[in-house]
């Protein structure tokens, strides 16, 4: 999806702010009270940043009230002294609601936004949390303007049964391939330094072009950039489509294995992981106890071993083959894939991506009854666990794919020789 | 009258070796065309082996889901099929040439119209080709599709959608080849819509289970089995 970074009637409203310290996108849908909250408490920063909150388009709500006659009809508004608020087409309109087709266009257009009112940092806002939005966007903007950071990523409160994608592939990758311990690797909530969106508009205009969502975290690992976590309350996500769930699936690993090949220099030389600086204090949700319907996530796995056993031996080695094959017979209540085989199925898919064995979107959407089996032995798991059983367990998986990456870099180093 | 049978004699004599002297140099002109031919085919198919060998042609071919292409190849090898191929093409055409070099009408018409015909050949061939890839593509397409979707009938749906497109490929091929067009057209629509009915009718009664366990699970559902799934990926 090519945008481009601002548009034509974007230019006026911008000339208009002439310069700002922080550059805000908002992409979740917030209303204009909120918005002005959150200028008035970012005001409060030391040195009293002079603010651009671009505010998208898309989620101009009507029935705001009061003084929005400017805001929705497209003008900018001043909030107050040295704080704008201004409309911007940040977000194209995605039925899906997958964070990776929306927000990526929003990055750009931020980036590009902040570079030229020529601010120090900026930050993308594309959830909505349980806790209010002025306290949370404060925290990520913060360390970006008061402690040096280059980028402070979220770490959600979070529910055992959510954000899977994440917890199952994006933070457990991450921390193996690059060392350090980032919860929520693919945001969508970022602050970014100057230093790091400059890196990613360079990045994003050559020939080997960065993912402007995906990309961050590794983009600033990589080039040894100050990173730094806060904790934030519970993000709400949206309804899963299971219609859609491999499109998804594809969608969101597509860029996560594009940026392993850029960066496999990178990774490759990093070794055991460690934490990274975490701001504020750990906020914690109550777990639902109680069991939960994995059947229909089972009969997707028997339904791929049974009719995706010519796809995936293109991708996976003979022993993952046979333990597949034993998976498969085992009954419903029994069922559990092992994290090391899991993480050696991860391993095997990227590699693939990265030599194209066959189409890049057959090939990840032929991943999703193995995504879903996973996720059930996973549900079986924290059925009734709480808290610290969530950590855990996250931490077991993450521990496999460190103690697996040997078995990646031989793999990525000689894909033809080593075939276990 | 012996003057004059030995004159006819002669006569028919000089013709047959006139003739048979004319035929000579056609006949040493055939057998050098055969013989560079053969040397060009074997030098070409070595270069080509060389060139699909190092490209990893096999492996390749597996990949892109042409496994069975190996089986069919001399040695499982269509490395070996493709130079061995193209060293065939090589020769007939000098043969072709080498019979064109006979001042004979028929040879020169029968070379010709072989000649004609090759662009009719490579065309059919890069049509069948194409149609192979362009099916064994939207055939994984569908199976990925519909075993994600948790349909029981993917791999016969993946398989119908296949055959419909190769089917598709042939009958386009065949007339490519002007081949008996007439009885093609008349095949093509029978096998196409027999493929589209035995398709329609497969997934119908395999879907009647379950349609019949929707209804009832419609017509039993109590207000608490509507508990929002907690499962939220993304």
């Amino acid at each position: 999806m090519e945008v481009e970074p601002i548009p034509q009637q974007a230019q006026e409203k911008i000339e208009q702010v002439e310069s700002a310290d922080l550059v805000i996108g908002v992409v979740a849908d917030l209303d204009l009270k909120s918005l002005v909250a959150v200028c008035d408490s970012l005001r409060a920063l030391s040195g009293s940043p002079r603010i651009a909150l671009l505010r998208d388009n898309h989620s101009a709500n009507p029935a705001d009230g009061r003084a929005d006659a400017d805001a929705n009809s497209g003008g900018v508004v001043e909030s107050s002294a040295s704080s704008y608020i201004v409309p911007w087409p940040l977000s194209q309109p995605d039925a899906s609601g997958t964070p990776m087709l929306s927000i990526p266009a929003a990055y750009q257009s931020v980036f590009a936004a902040s570079e030229k009112l020529g601010a120090r940092a900026c930050c993308v806002v594309a959830s909505k949390l349980e806790t209010a939005s002025a306290e949370w966007i404060g925290q990520l903007a913060q360390p970006l303007l008061e402690e040096d950071a280059d980028l402070v990523v979220p770490y959600y409160a979070r529910h055992k049964f959510e954000g899977l994608l994440n917890s199952s592939i994006i933070a457990p990758l991450t921390r193996c391939l690059y060392g350090k311990r980032i919860h929520n690797p693919l945001g969508p909530d970022f602050g970014i330094s100057r230093r790091l969106f400059e890196k990613m508009i360079g990045s994003e205009r050559g020939a080997n072009r960065a993912h402007p969502l995906a990309s961050l975290t590794p983009t600033a690992l990589c080039e040894n950039l100050q990173v730094c976590e806060v904790y934030v309350g519970a993000r709400i996500y949206p309804p899963t489509d299971w219609t859609n769930m491999s499109s998804i699936v594809s969608q969101v690993l597509s860029p996560i294995f594009s940026d392993m090949e850029r960066n496999a220099a990178c990774w490759q030389r990093m070794r055991a992981s460690s934490y990274v600086p975490a701001i504020g204090d750990p906020i914690f949700v109550s777990q639902d106890a109680g069991t939960v319907d994995i059947s229909r996530m089972v009969e997707s796995f028997h339904l791929g071993n049974r009719d995706l056993q010519e796809i995936w031996g293109l991708v996976l080695p003979p022993s993952s083959l046979v333990e597949l094959r034993k998976l498969g017979r085992l009954p419903l209540e029994q069922f559990q894939m092992p994290d090391d085989l899991w993480v050696r199925i991860v391993f095997d898919f990227a590699l693939a991506h990265r030599l194209r064995t066959i189409n890049r979107d057959h090939l990840l959407k032929s991943m999703t009854p193995l995504y879903l089996a996973w996720v059930a032995s996973y549900a079986r798991d924290l059925e009734t666990g709480g808290g610290l059983a969530l950590e855990q367990r996250l931490e077991r998986l993450s521990a496999a794919y460190e103690s697996g990456k040997g078995y990646l870099v031989s793999r990525w180093r000689w894909p033809d020789r080593f075939n276990p | 009258m012996w003057q004059q049978i030995k004159q006819a004699l002669a006569q028919s004599t000089a013709r047959f070796l006139t003739r048979f002297a004319d035929l000579l140099p056609g006949t040493a002109a055939l057998i050098l065309a055969v013989l560079i031919s053969i040397i060009v085919g074997i030098i070409l198919a070595a270069i080509v082996r060389r060139l699909l060998a190092s490209m990893k042609f096999d492996q390749r071919l597996s990949h892109w889901g042409f496994a069975s292409f190996s089986e069919w190849s001399p040695a499982s090898s269509p490395t070996l099929l493709v130079s061995r191929a193209i060293a065939a093409l090589v020769i007939v055409a000098g043969f072709l040439i080498g019979l064109a070099a006979f001042d004979a009408e028929w040879t020169s018409l029968l070379a010709r119209s072989v000649f004609a015909y090759i662009p009719n050949l490579v065309g059919a061939a890069l049509v069948l080709l194409f149609g192979t890839i362009v099916a064994r593509f939207i055939a994984r397409g569908v199976l990925i599709g519909a075993v994600n979707l948790n349909l029981h009938y993917a791999r016969l749906l993946s398989i119908g959608v296949k055959w419909l497109v190769v089917v598709l490929a042939v009958a386009m091929a065949l007339e490519h080849l002007r081949i008996a067009p007439g009885i093609v057209e008349l095949a093509f629509g029978i096998l196409f819509g027999g493929i589209v009915f035995a398709l329609a009718l497969a997934v119908g009664l395999g879907s009647k289970d379950l349609v019949t366990k929707s209804l009832e699970r419609d017509a039993h559902k109590v207000p608490s089995e509507s508990i929002e799934e907690p499962f939220r990926h993304v």
